[in-house]
């Protein structure tokens, strides 16, 4: 039997949350309220089951797939269904080495997202936009179709934008609006991007593959729809992925969003959605337009080390602990600038392994800022102070989290950190200065944050006013086990890279051949 | 290295084990902590973990002891255990795409042997310590699980540190160290000034890690690889550039400048006191303080390489200036602490100084000499080689027992002073007893003639400290009569060595005056306070591992006899007991050349040193702070005889110490030569306040444009000012707008 694995990671969650939200929405709410539980756990089951599925694609139960071994534009668990015949639409889908572990990723962080969020309230709605916002992100991952991964672009937006507005902090109207509006404008102008593509195109086609091997054809004698419409085009689809990111200077929906999400949006954004952007990337205007590429490798290289540097200053001057945890996002994200700036297949690599590891460890950060909240009702930093002493399990967290994201040696981050390091003084020599300042400066805002969160006090401090003098609670079983998950995944890919470097690093190195890059 | 020996060993591939074995008792003494926290029986037959990670360290300790057995002084080894990292590399025409590749394995050399031994010994010794220490203190009580596992992920570091056989897992065992250490200082979390000292240490090394992976990213950039039997190819290290290797191994040494607290980041060093001192011990003797050092011995095959025959001389000088400043600077700090710990925390940060001057003078002639056909140009070599890590050995071993001895003094000073206040009052012990009436157990200025009370605790503390000082036969005088000696051989050809030539000679005169000062304070004349008349030397386990030390110490003149310094200095130096090079020969062949010496300078240059820092040092120190002891009370028939002579010379002193107390250079001193309050400034005043206008600026600016560019459109345009409703619905019915329209435009078009 032939089942299209792919399509139902996609179409179950969604489908699922359908008729969740349908089911639900016709109650009242005080019987909407006892269906929470069931809702909650209904939702928990198919993520993992989700997980499961893919995890056994993974280890070849299903499938039978040569991880290690995709080459550059072929795709395992292709399958294609005609959707709108007389515009060549196709609902087509496939993974290969740089969106397989996004998928996994997403599998991944849905379940552990739920029960890090256990107890959020009016569960029978926000559990089910959770499935959605994953079921629209594999969507996008495994899109093969220009206009089914701009279908799914957009959906992904749906969820968190309710997710924002609904259980989001005192400001979530604002937030909301600016989040939408920001990367909805900036999917505008990508979309135009495409759709100019597509009416320049010799054999007009909406299919990715296909796209692929006829740029790749005409490149190879020449340039693609010549070098100023490439360049044009290449901005106009950079332009939407960069702000999705987020580069400098468009990254300030961010903090906003994220300061104003509820914690599961937040682990969400961070974990996944963010790399929607540096994945699109990859998948459109590199493989596309490589000559582009070439000619602004160094602008991209600029942006993606002002959003590096820049990020980092600005999260040394927050008193806010969650908008330092979104401002180092920013920071972290500039480091898959310049890795795809470096030109190396070495540089790439580090680029998706930071797509990845940023995205274990950056959940683990908001669900830590997610629990101080919860339990001190205050985001500022040294409102609760000596934490090791009344919350030993949420100071352990933070710490192990702050330090994964530091680039501690043996914890994922790392992994990325090192590569990019030597694929980037490869390319530019001494402004690795840059980079490295960084690495100071990131372990400056961290620690000072941990000095005054987790240290000091002890049996002389007094709780925070926020709380009203109740006693300090530590996290609760659901946080432990959600926390624990991640630390224990950022240690396996922090030891053990190669279990998706390997295929990464295949994919960089054919796509660096199949379009002829590299070369100082 | 000339005529080195790849020799095949069973050992080595189970070496791995000596890092994993403590590695992984972390986490099990965490979970078990965690789980039986308060037990009596966890309490009473565990010692809170410590019992667990005792047997941990023995096997440790045990593996070391085989694989040192089968490479001392025979050759080299390596064990390649795997690929870690695998990534494509494009060449540099840009047309092929090559596989690279970051291993893991183990290597093993002369230098790994002694550190080996260094790091697992008194890790070993430093766990029997901390069962007696941490065990009976009640501020540690149902957190002492968490010490031990910090402590054996420590070790774990250290010894990866030394086994690995790439600069890459030197690096990241590096960092794993740089964790603990943060954890460990910061172990008394509740208390402001740890939680400082903590941040004040990761951050301090943290800037010299930084220039550490640029340079070990520049040194990839030479070999593509940073494996050892890669890049200590002698044919691959000709073909570099050797300005660029020059470059690559400077960034690397401000990495160990960092981790050794040289000048100028040795800031954190003394600051990391406010760990419990068993870290004290770990950190300052046994392991992390010589991972810097450790760093630059091993680049000492770069240098010996004839390909860079005379190319890399700037870098030896400036590795040996640094030493020779901080020597100098740390050892006129400690002049002035009154702090038991903080004295040797200086005089740590003097004795590593001295061994990056004695590695900068072995490196200079490594790289000078023509010592691969030279004979006499080879021993030199080896010697100078051997002279610094022999130095490294005795130093680790002395100030390992030191510190442990301070502990000592403090725990009981500790004990004396809680027995005396809370004896009667009440019965239960409290947390809070360290801050009562703001009693410092550390400060000398409390203590005083306890030589009478604490015998083997003072006897260990005078033996570490003759070897500190160097004083003739006793441990650290052998390492340090060579480092002074090839420093000034130096300075003989390269006049720029004369300034950290200069300082060492300088330095031991200062080591003689601040380490008698320190005994003599502490042992020697009469009680200052009530608590420091009522000591007793009677908790268990601490004892052992300071007889141990006392006798390695003072057997350091076996291994001179046993050609330590060849041994050190050369894989396959060759050491033996008996026979042809017995230990006899070796003995008289030691003491002909240090006593001896048939060369008019270095005879001259031995007897000055000597003078200077047994004589002229310790007697200033006797005249200053020398006395009795308390009628009737008397020392061991060893150490009565120097508290009489301190007692003398005080009672002779002709010159008052006042006016040196109060004047300008003493205060600056005692503010530690203001670079701690710079450091602060500059970090509170620029970098925080240059963050604090970037954040705003950030809020203000970039995003207040965005938000400019969206209120005009507003206002220019009604239809989008009714559109931004903010109401979810219309969102949602814009964005199903938005895909209608393009469905009919494709549809139109198409």
């Amino acid at each position: 039997m032939n089942i299209d694995y792919l399509s139902l990671l996609v179409v179950l969650p969604i489908l699922a949350s359908i008729f969740l939200l349908i089911l639900t929405s016709r109650l009242n709410g005080f019987a909407r309220a006892k269906f929470d539980a069931p809702v909650r756990m209904a939702a928990l089951i198919i993520s993992l089951a989700m997980f499961m599925l893919t995890t056994l694609m993974f280890l070849g139960q299903i499938g039978d797939v040569g991880w290690s071994n995709i080459a550059f534009n072929t795709f395992e668990f292709q399958e294609s269904y005609v959707w709108i015949e007389q515009l060549g639409i196709t609902w087509t889908v496939g993974v290969d080495g740089l969106s397989f572990p996004m998928v996994w990723l997403t599998t991944l962080l849905m379940p552990i997202t739920i029960i890090a969020t256990w107890n959020e309230k009016s569960g029978a709605t926000y559990f089910p936009l959770m499935l959605m916002l994953g079921g629209a992100l594999i969507g996008v991952f495994v899109a093969l179709d220009m206009f089914m991964f701009y279908v799914f672009w957009e959906l992904t937006l749906i969820p968190m934008f309710f997710m924002i507005l609904k259980w989001g902090g005192k400001d979530r109207k604002y937030a909301a609006q600016k989040f939408f509006i920001y990367t909805f404008t900036a999917s505008v102008v990508m979309l135009l991007g495409l759709l100019t593509m597509y009416f320049l195109m010799d054999t007009q086609t909406f299919n990715m593959q296909e796209m692929v091997v006829q740029a790749s054809g005409a490149n190879a004698n020449g340039v693609w729809l010549g070098l100023e419409v490439q360049k044009v085009l290449f901005i106009m689809l950079m332009l939407g992925f960069l702000v999705k990111l987020p580069a400098a200077p468009f990254h300030t929906w961010l903090p906003d969003a994220h300061v104003q999400a509820p914690t599961g949006g937040s682990m969400m954004l961070a974990g996944v959605m963010l790399k929607m952007g540096a994945y699109g990337m990859f998948r459109l205007p590199i493989s596309l337009f490589p000559h582009a590429l070439e000619e602004f490798r160094f602008i991209v290289m600029m942006i993606g080390l002002v959003s590096l540097v820049w990020g980092a200053i600005v999260c040394l001057g927050q008193t806010n602990l969650k908008k330092m945890v979104a401002y180092s996002s920013v920071s972290h994200m500039g480091v898959i600038l310049l890795g795809i700036a470096s030109m190396q297949p070495l540089g790439w690599a580090a680029a998706l392994f930071m797509m990845f590891a940023h995205g274990i460890i950056s959940p683990m950060l908001f669900a830590v800022c997610g629990a101080f909240k919860h339990h001190y009702h205050s985001m500022e930093i040294g409102a609760m102070r000596g934490m090791a002493k009344h919350s030993p399990w949420l100071a352990t967290s933070m710490m192990f989290g702050w330090m994964a994201s530091l680039g501690l040696p043996l914890l994922a981050g790392f992994v990325a950190e090192l590569m990019l390091m030597v694929a980037y003084w490869h390319a530019y020599g001494w402004w690795i200065i840059f980079p490295g300042l960084v690495l100071a400066i990131t372990a400056a805002y961290y620690l000072w944050s941990m000095q005054r969160t987790i240290f000091e006090g002890g049996e002389a401090t007094q709780p925070p006013e926020s709380l009203h003098g109740d006693p300090v609670p530590d996290i609760d079983n659901s946080e432990k086990i959600a926390m624990l998950l991640l630390a224990a995944f950022t240690v396996l890919f922090g030891i053990m890279p190669w279990i998706f470097l390997d295929m990464m690093d295949m994919w960089t190195r054919s796509a660096m051949a199949f379009l002829g890059l590299g070369g100082a | 290295m000339a005529g080195t020996e790849t020799i095949s060993s069973t050992f080595i591939e189970y070496a791995i084990f000596i890092v994993l074995l403590p590695m992984l008792a972390f986490p099990i003494i965490l979970f078990l902590g965690h789980i039986f926290n308060g037990n009596q029986k966890w309490v009473k037959s565990a010692k809170e973990g410590g019992l667990i990670a005792l047997p941990i360290m023995v096997a440790s300790f045990v593996l070391s002891m085989l694989l040192i057995a089968e490479f001392i002084g025979t050759g080299t080894g390596s064990h390649h255990i795997g690929d870690w990292l695998s990534f494509g590399w494009m060449s540099a025409d840009g047309m092929t795409i090559n596989e690279k590749v970051f291993g893991v394995g183990i290597y093993i050399d002369h230098v790994t042997v002694m550190l080996l031994f260094v790091a697992s010994f008194l890790c070993m010794l430093i766990n029997i310590f901390s069962i007696g220490y941490m065990n009976t203190d009640p501020i540690n009580d149902n957190r002492n699980h968490r010490f031990y596992a910090e402590f054996v992920l420590f070790c774990s570091g250290m010894l990866g540190m030394v086994l690995a056989d790439s600069f890459l897992w030197l690096f990241i065992f590096w960092e794993l160290m740089g964790l603990c250490s943060y954890l460990l200082i910061g172990f008394y979390y509740e208390k402001p000034s740890a939680a400082y000292a903590a941040k004040k240490a990761f951050l301090t090394t943290r800037v010299g890690d930084v220039f550490l992976v640029i340079g070990l990213v520049m040194l990839w950039n030479l070999f593509d690889s940073l494996d050892y039997a890669v890049v200590f190819n002698e044919d691959l290290i000709a073909q570099v550039d050797p300005g660029q290797l020059q470059l690559a191994l400077g960034m690397m040494f401000i990495g160990a400048v960092g981790k050794s607290a040289q000048f100028p980041l040795h800031v954190w060093l003394p600051d990391a006191m406010e760990g419990p001192t068993p870290v004290s011990a770990l950190i300052h003797a046994a392991t992390m303080v010589n991972a810097g050092l450790y760093l630059v011995a091993r680049m000492f095959p770069f240098f010996g390489a004839p390909g860079m025959h005379g190319e890399l001389v700037d870098l030896a000088f400036i590795i040996a200036a640094i030493g020779g400043i901080t020597a100098v600077m740390a050892a006129a700090i400690a002049f002035v602490q009154d702090d038991l710990k903080k004295v040797l925390a200086y005089s740590t940060m003097s004795q590593l100084a001295y061994i990056f001057t004695g590695l900068g003078a072995a490196l200079w002639l490594a790289n000078s000499l023509d010592w691969h056909t030279d004979d006499k140009a080879h021993a030199i070599v080896v010697v100078a080689f051997g002279a610094a890590l022999f130095h490294l050995f005795n130093h680790a071993m002395a100030k390992g027992m030191l510190f442990m001895a301070s502990g000592s003094v403090i725990h009981e000073m500790h004990h004396a002073h809680h027995d005396m206040h809370h004896h009667d009052d009440h019965g239960d012990d409290h947390h809070d007893d360290h801050d009562d009436d703001h009693f410092d157990a550390q400060s000398m200025e409390n203590m005083g003639g306890l030589a009478s009370k604490m015998p083997i605790t003072a006897t260990a503390m005078l033996v570490g400290s003759a070897s500190i000082m160097g004083l003739p036969l006793i441990g650290g005088f052998w390492s340090k009569e060579g480092i002074i000696a090839n420093a000034w051989r130096v300075a003989l050809e390269d006049p720029r060595f004369f300034l950290p030539a200069a300082c060492v000679l300088i330095g031991a005169a200062m080591t003689g005056f601040y380490m008698s000062r320190m005994w003599l304070k502490t042992f020697a004349g009469k009680p200052k306070t009530e608590v420091a008349a009522n000591v007793h030397e009677n908790t268990p386990w601490i004892p052992i591992p300071l007889v141990t030390l006392t006798f390695v110490s003072l057997s350091s003149v076996i291994l001179a006899g046993m050609m330590f310094t060849h041994w050190a200095g050369e894989p396959n130096g060759g050491y033996a007991f008996f026979g042809e090079k017995g230990l006899l020969k070796g003995l008289i062949y030691e003491f002909e050349h240090v006593f001896a010496n048939s060369d008019a300078f270095f005879f001259v240059l031995t007897y000055v040193a000597i003078f200077i820092g047994a004589i002229v040092g310790p007697g200033l120190a006797m005249a200053l702070y020398g006395g009795s002891l308390k009628d009737g009370e008397k020392a061991k028939p060893w150490m009565q005889p120097i508290i009489n002579l301190s007692s003398r010379v005080n009672a002779k002193r002709g010159f008052d110490n006042s006016a040196w107390a109060n004047s300008g250079l003493s205060n600056a001193l005692k503010e530690r030569l203001y670079f701690d309050k710079w450091y602060d400034a500059a970090m509170l005043k620029l970098v925080a306040g240059f963050a604090n206008v970037s954040a705003a600026f950030d809020r203000k600016v970039v995003d207040g444009t965005i938000k400019t560019i969206e209120s005009t459109s507003q206002k220019l345009s009604t239809q989008v000012r009714r559109l931004t409703t903010g109401s979810a619905r219309d969102y949602i019915m814009m964005a199903a707008l938005g895909v209608l329209v393009i469905y009919l435009l494709l549809g139109v078009m198409v």
